[in-house]
């Protein structure tokens, strides 16, 4: 085996990252997160450090960097703030669909935009009736006249309000009966195509998340991303990798919030007259809250190296989302116990830690839903 | 004969106070030497004849004059040669600057001209056994400062920030005054000084502030949080904090903490006010130029570490101060 | 006509942790084992001013650093900045050298490169603070210099208009290249390093010149060359005067203003001025 070990360029993209997040970031993402507030201006600037398109290859405008490097990148701003995490999380998520699935002309159309930041991208798949049910999707695609009309609702889409938006819907049924499904490229302005309510959420408030709406929406024929029955399969991958690699990440930026916080405020508070961080008790928590933080981490890159060595990951990030999403939960409870009565006070940061926490949870499928991927790839992989 | 030389930084026929802190410590030096020494000005500029007087006061035997409209604004190209050719002709033993942007500039300039050693922003300075001065500088953000020493060429050349060394008292002294004559072509000089403006300053942040106006746990309410602010807007400097005045509510975040888990601050003055003086603290604060304090507790620790200190309800002191400015 | 950039830097102990940094009472060096070496912040500033400079002009920008053979990281960090190449003088005959000596080796160094139009410093370092390499570098190379500037704008390729810092005040300058000049944090924001950066970072040249590459005289460098020596150091005692003003609330109050004005801060009673002007990203 060996050694795990980050390259000199990733040693100075994670500290290039972090530098433009302590400056730019660290000092407004309490407010962010009080105020509901997307930094949507910071997108342009994400993209001159090449965050944006950081595992989208030159050509198209991107850093041509890969997907251990998109974690580095998303750990360190949801090290701050996880808000803002979730809504480039996301904007990587639709621009995966677009690398991975689309054609060359699409690729040209606008990845370039996307890596930029002048333009936001976004992925729409869930609907009322639920997430991870695929096949059970509502919203329908029909093809009229050269355009393809789409109908139906989708919600809990974070960056609803993106320029670019990949929409799944249903194009027909195939011999067996079961539906297919079609993935589209939908420009805001699209006929028919608006942004509907906006969902006041408990956590990553720093994000936009809502419903997207779809009546009769007048989406161009090449828009369609592959064809029609691979939108099952583009959605999957792109969330079953893209999706929770980057929950992952989120979470290990959260769960790195947690042991420096933990650290900063043990060794600070002093009570009978020495630093808390003395006491065994505080220390069994500490030694908790890093190795959920190690462990995490350990997880994620591991997927992630996995990936951008073209292996399949699909179970480890599975395993990595869930376990990060609920040490995360687990941990920042944890740094809230060790503060007393300062932990819930919201100048410190450690009630939004729990907050966003928990709702990384849903985005991706929730625990319950990484159990069972988990459990099947287990129950297939290890039989005898 | 041994021979301490003072530049007396002038701008715009005013000298800066660090010339007649420097011209004190450099008297002090003199007794520390053996042997008959001479203390003398360095005074560049154009009509500042009338600063003679008070060099001589605080302390110059001798003052050199070089006088001409060239010297006007000051100039490094300028000013250096000059400076330079003078220390050659007269041999001084100690040569001391302001550590002001132009002493700054022009002691380390003068000192490569000369092949000699600069012993830089000195915070005590005494003389050894052996005769030589020994300058003590801070290193690593003060928390190492260490002892130079320049024995081999001459001048030992060192320079002071203002407010390191204490002003003394005037005496009557009649200077000699030898003028310098300056004779630089500054026709085709690549570096021409085009104008000085002075400028007027609104808020700064608090990391680039001159002037920190810092409040402690001993603030007491939100209330004297907002004269503290308000004192800070009228002195166009900042204010600051500690951890409890967070942890409280009173100040909007920990951007306006210092210690060691917010900023260090190295502001011209820093006054603190309600202020205990816990180590942490006091690291992110010990690199001002003056420090001031104010607590009602005489046994506060803050006192130990300021320069000055006022034994005093701060709520009056807030008071005087904003009725004073207002 | 392009322009030959150069900017020295200096990687420098990261100045938040110089609470950590110690003296071993055995050996009496100076322990800061575990603090991480960064490019002295106000030097980055020295770097974007020349890639701004490079950006209006073209050319070439060569950043120069005389240090131990890690700074190649550091190196490394400034060409993902932007700079086109670097060079390391790296020598243990280099090392213990003051200010004097070690402008003198930067200026031997630049001085084997082709030719040079500019030279950027910060205005000083921050674990040694002394301020003075600037100027002193300026002085081996034989080019104007000025310290402590906040502003520059280039009138054409040869002619700049450059203001300084000062008490309380600016001074407006016209400097003709070649020349250097000592830039203040607030003479511009540097940019953040981008992954495209990191990766063109990987191809640009790092040349590391000793002694023996360069044409120097043996007393100028080092311990030998440096005029100044170090005696004891030690940890300091904050301690200060602690003078406790005596008198009614009035009269303390007067003299705590007299102090404050004698510190270099301009007030005026009734309207209540600030002094140096410092403003950021202007």
């Amino acid at each position: 085996m060996q050694f795990f070990k980050f390259t000199e360029e990733q040693e100075l993209l994670r500290k290039a990252v972090r530098e433009f997040v302590e400056t730019e970031i660290a000092p407004k993402a309490a407010e962010w997160d009080e105020k509901d507030y997307c930094p949507m201006e910071l997108f342009p600037v994400m993209g001159e450090l090449g965050i944006n398109g950081i595992f989208v290859p030159e050509e198209y405008g991107g850093a041509g960097m890969g997907h251990v490097e998109r974690a580095i990148c998303l750990e360190e701003i949801s090290r701050h703030s996880a808000g803002l995490g979730i809504a480039l999380m996301t904007h990587h998520l639709g621009m995966a669909a677009i690398l991975d699935f689309a054609s060359e002309e699409q690729k040209q159309k606008y990845l370039p935009e996307l890596c930029e930041g002048t333009k936001l991208c976004g992925l729409s798949v869930t609907e009322p009736g639920g997430g991870s049910d695929f096949a059970g999707q509502k919203t329908t695609a029909e093809l009229v006249d050269g355009h393809w009309l789409l109908n139906g609702r989708k919600c809990f889409i974070t960056n609803h309000h993106a320029d670019v938006n990949v929409v799944t819907a249903v194009t027909g049924q195939n011999e067996k009966g079961r539906n297919l499904l079609g993935a589209f490229i939908v420009e805001k302005g699209t006929p028919g195509f608006s942004e509907g309510r906006k969902e006041n959420k408990l956590g990553l408030r720093a994000s936009v998340t809502g419903d997207v709406v779809l009546n009769d929406a007048k989406v161009p024929e090449e828009n369609i991303i592959g064809e029609a029955g691979s939108g099952a399969k583009i959605g999957m991958a792109c969330i079953g990798e893209v999706g929770r690699a980057g929950m992952s990440a989120i979470c290990v930026g959260i769960l790195r919030g947690c042991v420096e916080e933990a650290v900063k405020f043990s060794s600070e508070r002093i009570l009978y007259g020495r630093p808390i961080s003395k006491l065994q008790a505080i220390q069994f928590e500490i030694a908790n809250i890093r190795t959920d933080y190690e462990t995490a981490r350990m997880l994620l890159y591991y997927a992630a190296g996995k990936k951008d060595a073209k292996l399949p990951a699909t179970a480890d990030f599975a395993i990595a989302k869930y376990h990060a999403t609920e040490a995360a939960v687990r941990s920042s409870k944890r740094t809230m116990d060790l503060m007393g009565g300062y932990g819930i006070v919201n100048e410190y940061p450690v009630g939004r830690f729990l907050r966003d926490a928990l709702a990384s949870i849903p985005s991706g499928g929730t625990s319950h839903i990484q159990q069972l991927i988990i459990a099947g790839d287990t129950l297939s992989s290890y039989k005898a | 004969m041994n021979k301490i030389w003072v530049f007396a930084e002038q701008v715009e026929c005013s000298l800066d106070r660090v010339v007649l802190e420097l011209l004190t410590k450099a008297k002090e030096l003199a007794r520390e030497m053996a042997g008959e020494t001479e203390i003398a000005a360095v005074l560049l500029g154009c009509n500042v004849e009338s600063l003679v007087e008070s060099l001589g006061k605080y302390g110059a035997d001798k003052v050199y004059l070089a006088e001409s409209e060239e010297l006007k604004l000051y100039n490094p190209s300028i000013y250096a040669p000059i400076i330079t050719e003078l220390v050659k002709e007269e041999d001084p033993d100690i040569f001391l600057f302001g550590a002001t942007a132009i002493g700054s500039e022009l002691c380390p300039t003068i000192a490569a001209q000369l092949k000699t050693g600069v012993a830089a922003h000195c915070i005590d300075m005494n003389i050894n056994k052996d005769g030589k001065l020994v300058a003590t500088v801070p290193s690593f953000g003060g928390k190492i400062v260490g002892e130079i020493l320049c024995p081999d060429t001459r001048p030992q050349m060192a320079s002071v920030k203002p407010g390191i060394f204490i002003q003394g008292e005037e005496e009557e002294r009649e200077p000699l005054v030898e003028k310098v004559e300056v004779n630089i072509n500054t026709e085709n000089l690549p570096l021409k000084a085009i104008s000085l403006n002075k400028k007027e300053i609104k808020g700064v942040p608090l990391d680039k502030a001159e002037i920190v106006f810092c409040g402690g746990f001993g603030l007491g309410n939100k209330e004297n949080w907002e004269k503290l602010e308000r004192l800070a807007g009228l002195f166009g400097g900042a204010v600051a904090c500690t951890r409890p005045v967070v942890d409280e509510g009173w100040a909007p975040g920990e951007h306006l903490m210092i210690g060691t888990s917010g900023k260090s601050v190295r502001p011209k003055v820093y006054i603190g006010f309600g202020i205990s003086g816990a180590t942490h603290h006091v690291c992110g604060i010990k690199d001002s130029g003056l420090i001031i304090s104010v607590n009602n507790d005489e046994k506060a620790a803050i006192f130990e570490i300021s320069d000055i200190g006022i034994v005093e309800d701060l709520n009056k002191v807030l008071d005087q101060l904003l009725l004073k400015f207002s | 006509m392009a322009l030959n950039i150069v900017v020295c830097i200096k990687p420098v102990p990261d100045p938040q942790y110089y609470d950590k940094v110690s003296i071993d009472p055995e050996t009496k060096r100076i322990i800061r084992e575990g603090i991480p070496t960064i490019i002295n912040p106000v030097d980055k500033n020295g770097i974007e001013a020349a890639l701004q400079l490079r950006k209006l002009y073209g050319g070439k920008v060569t950043v120069v650093t005389m240090a131990p053979p890690n700074a190649v990281e550091n190196l490394r960090e400034a060409l993902a900045m932007g700079a086109d190449e670097a060079i390391l003088l790296s020598d243990r005959e280099f090392g213990g050298a003051d200010t004097l000596a070690t402008s003198y080796t930067l200026a031997k160094g630049i001085e084997k490169l082709a030719n040079f139009d500019i030279v950027f410093c910060g205005v000083e370092s921050a674990d040694g603070a002394t301020a003075q390499v600037s100027s002193q570098l300026g002085e081996w190379l034989g080019i104007p210099h000025l310290w402590n500037v906040f502003e520059i704008e280039a009138e054409d390729e040869r002619n700049l208009k450059v203001k300084t810092k000062v008490e309380n005040g600016s001074m407006d300058w016209e400097i003709k290249l070649p020349c250097l000049l000592g830039v203040a944090r607030e003479v511009n924001k540097p940019r953040f390093i981008s992954a495209m950066g990191i990766i063109k970072a990987k191809k640009k040249p790092i040349s590391i010149w000793g002694r023996d590459d360069l044409t120097l005289e043996d007393e100028r460098i080092g311990l030998t060359g440096s005029p100044t020596k170090a005696g004891e150091i030690f940890e300091p005692d904050l301690k200060r005067k602690g003078e406790i003003l005596k008198g009614s609330l009035e009269e303390v109050v007067d003299v705590l203003t007299s102090k404050v004005r004698a510190a270099g801060i301009n007030i005026t009673e009734g309207k209540g001025i600030g002094s140096e002007e410092v403003s950021e990203d202007e």
